[in-house]
C-alpha cells in the first residue's frame, strides 16, 4: 500500500489561492468553508525584506490525535494513509477540533459535522492527483508516495531535506515543507 | 482555522458537572461523619447533585451538532476506549442514575426511596467513586488535548477535583440554608471544608499557571493572559478575590465564630465560591491557545 503524502516548496508560492478554490470545487464546499489556507509571515527587513506564504491544509498525520480523541471512531486513517471523518457517525462533539494542533479542521454547521482535507481520496484511488496540487499555477505542491524512495515526492524530500511543521509535536505529519 | 470549538456550553458542563459531583461528595461526607448533626445540609447535597450533573450533561448534548438532531448517532459515542468523551458517557450513565437514587433515598422520597434506604451505605460507596471519576474526568477531557499546551498537565484533573469539592460544597450549603434555617450552625462546622479545599485549590492554581510560564511558549502565552494579559482583571478579580480569597477569609471567620455568624454572610461566601468554580473553568477555556505552527 502506498503511504501517501505531499511536498510543498514555499519558495515557489505566490499566495494566490488558487488551491483554496480549487478545493472548494472540487469537495462542494460554501464560498466561506474551506480545506486550506494561505497564511503569510514577514521576512526580514527593507531593503532586505521579504514575505512568506504558507500553504495549510491538514497533515493527514500518522499519529493523529484527532482520532485518539475522536469517541464515536468517526475520524479513522484508510489503508493509504488518509485521515478521514465519517459523516455518517460523527456526532459533531468538536473534540478532534481541540485535539488538532495544527487547527486544520472545521465545522459544518449545515450537516452538524466535522470536516477537513480529504486529499482528494476519490480523485487518488482513481490515480489521479489532489485537486490542490494539479491547479497550483506555479507547482508548489509534489503528490506522492512516501514510501517509494524513488516517487518525485521523495526525491524532493530528500533533495531539499524539506520537514514536516512542528515536527516536535510528535504526531508524524505526511506534509513537507520546503522553506528556504 | 479556528481559535478555540469549546464555548460557555462546554464551559457551563464542565462547571455543572463538577459541583454536581461535589455535592455528591459533600452530602455522603455529611452523612458519614457527622451523623448526630443537622441532615439538612446532607440531604440538601444529594438534592442539587443529580440534577446539576442532568443539566450540565444537557449542556453537553445541546453543544453536539448531528449527534443533537439526530440522537441515535449517540450510540457511537462509546466507540473509542481512548477518547475521553467515550469514558465521561460511560462515567455519567452511571453516576447521574446512583446521584438520583441516593437523593431519593436520603429524602424518603417515593418507594423508591424506601427501598434504596436499605442499601445506603453501598449507594454512598460507589456513588462517590464515581462522583470523583466524574469530576476528575472533566479535567481529563481536557488535559489530554494536544492542541492545546497549556491544557496539557495532570494538574488540571487535580484543580477541577478540588474545584468541584469547594463548588459542590458551596451549591450544598445554599440549598441546606434554604430548607432548614437553624442549621447555620452546622454549617459553620463545613466552613472548614471550604477552608481545605480552597487552600488546596490556590495551590494547584498557582502551581498550574506559574509552571506554565515555563512549560512551552503557548503554556507561557496563556498563563501570560491570565496574570498579566488581556484576561487578567478577570483572573484576578472573579477567581483569586472573589472566588477564593474573600471566600477563604469569610469561611475562617464562620468556623471560628461558631454560628454567630450572619446568614447572609454564610451563603454569600457560597455564592462567590461557585462564582469563582464557573469563571475559572471558563478563563481556562478561554485562555487556551493552539501551538505556533508556522
Ligand atoms: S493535521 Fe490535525 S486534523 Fe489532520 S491528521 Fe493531524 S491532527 Fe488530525
Ligand atoms: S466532531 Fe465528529 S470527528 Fe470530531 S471527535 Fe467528535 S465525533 Fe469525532
Amino acid at each position: 500500500m502506498p503511504r501517501y503524502g505531499i511536498a510543498i516548496d514555499i519558495t515557489k508560492c505566490i499566495g494566490c489561492h488558487s488551491c483554496r478554490v480549487a478545493c472548494q470545487n472540487q469537495n462542494s464546499l460554501e464560498s466561506n468553508e474551506t480545506f486550506n489556507w494561505i497564511k503569510h509571515r514577514d521576512r526580514g527587513r527593507y531593503p532586505s525584506y521579504d514575505k512568506e506564504f504558507i500553504p495549510l491544509q491538514c497533515n493527514h498525520c500518522e499519529n493523529a490525535p484527532c482520532q485518539r480523541v475522536c469517541p464515536t471512531g468517526a475520524t479513522y486513517t484508510t489503508k493509504e494513509g488518509i485521515v478521514l471523518v465519517n459523516p455518517k457517525t460523527c456526532v459533531g462533539c468538536k473534540y478532534c477540533m481541540e485535539a488538532c494542533p495544527y487547527k486544520m479542521r472545521i465545522i459544518d454547521h449545515r450537516r452538524g459535522i466535522v470536516e477537513k482535507c480529504r486529499l482528494c481520496i476519490e480523485l487518488v484511488r482513481d490515480g489521479g492527483t489532489p485537486a490542490c496540487v494539479t491547479t497550483c499555477p506555479t507547482q508548489v505542491r509534489l503528490f506522492g508516495d512516501l514510501d517509494d524512495p524513488k516517487s518525485a515526492v521523495s526525491v524532493f524530500i530528500a533533495k531539499t531535506g524539506s520537514q514536516p511543521l512542528r515536527p516536535d509535536l510528535g504526531t508524524i505529519p505526511k506534509i513537507f515543507y520546503k522553506r528556504s | 482555522m479556528q481559535e478555540s470549538a469549546w464555548g460557555w456550553l462546554i464551559i457551563t458542563y464542565l462547571f455543572l458537572a463538577g459541583a454536581g459531583s461535589g455535592a455528591f461528595i459533600a452530602a455522603v461526607a455529611c452523612d458519614l461523619l457527622a451523623p448526630d448533626w443537622s441532615k439538612a445540609l446532607a440531604r440538601a447535597g444529594s438534592l442539587v447533585a443529580g440534577p446539576l450533573v442532568v443539566i450540565g450533561t444537557l449542556c453537553l448534548a445541546l453543544d453536539l451538532e448531528a449527534g443533537f438532531w439526530q440522537p441515535w448517532r449517540q450510540v457511537y459515542m462509546v466507540n473509542n476506549l481512548r477518547s475521553m468523551i467515550s469514558w465521561g458517557f460511560i462515567i455519567l450513565s452511571i453516576f447521574i442514575p446512583i446521584a438520583l437514587v441516593y437523593a431519593a433515598a436520603l429524602n424518603e422520597i417515593t418507594f423508591v426511596g424506601k427501598l434504596a434506604q436499605k442499601y445506603i451505605t453501598i449507594i454512598e460507596i460507589i456513588g462517590s467513586i464515581f462522583a470523583v471519576a466524574t469530576a476528575t474526568y472533566t479535567g481529563v477531557l481536557i488535559a489530554v488535548v494536544n492542541g492545546v499546551p497549556f491544557w496539557n498537565t495532570p494538574l488540571m484533573p487535580v484543580l477541577f477535583l478540588a474545584s468541584a469539592i469547594s463548588t459542590g460544597l458551596a451549591a450544598a450549603m445554599i440549598l441546606a440554608a434554604i430548607i432548614d434555617v437553624n442549621t447555620i450552625k452546622t454549617l459553620s462546622n463545613f466552613a472548614l471544608g471550604h477552608v481545605i479545599f480552597l487552600s488546596v485549590e490556590a495551590l494547584v492554581l498557582m502551581l498550574l499557571v506559574f509552571m506554565s510560564l515555563t512549560r512551552s511558549t503557548e503554556a507561557a502565552a496563556s498563563a501570560g493572559m491570565l496574570i498579566s494579559g488581556m484576561l487578567s482583571p478577570y483572573f484576578w478579580g472573579l477567581v483569586v478575590i472573589l472566588g477564593l480569597v474573600v471566600p477563604f477569609i469569610l469561611s475562617v471567620f464562620e468556623f471560628l465564630e461558631y454560628g454567630q455568624m450572619p446568614k447572609a454572610l454564610v451563603v454569600g461566601a457560597d455564592i462567590l465560591v461557585l462564582i469563582g468554580g464557573m469563571s475559572i473553568r471558563a478563563l481556562i477555556v478561554f485562555s487556551g491557545t493552539p501551538p505556533q505552527i508556522i
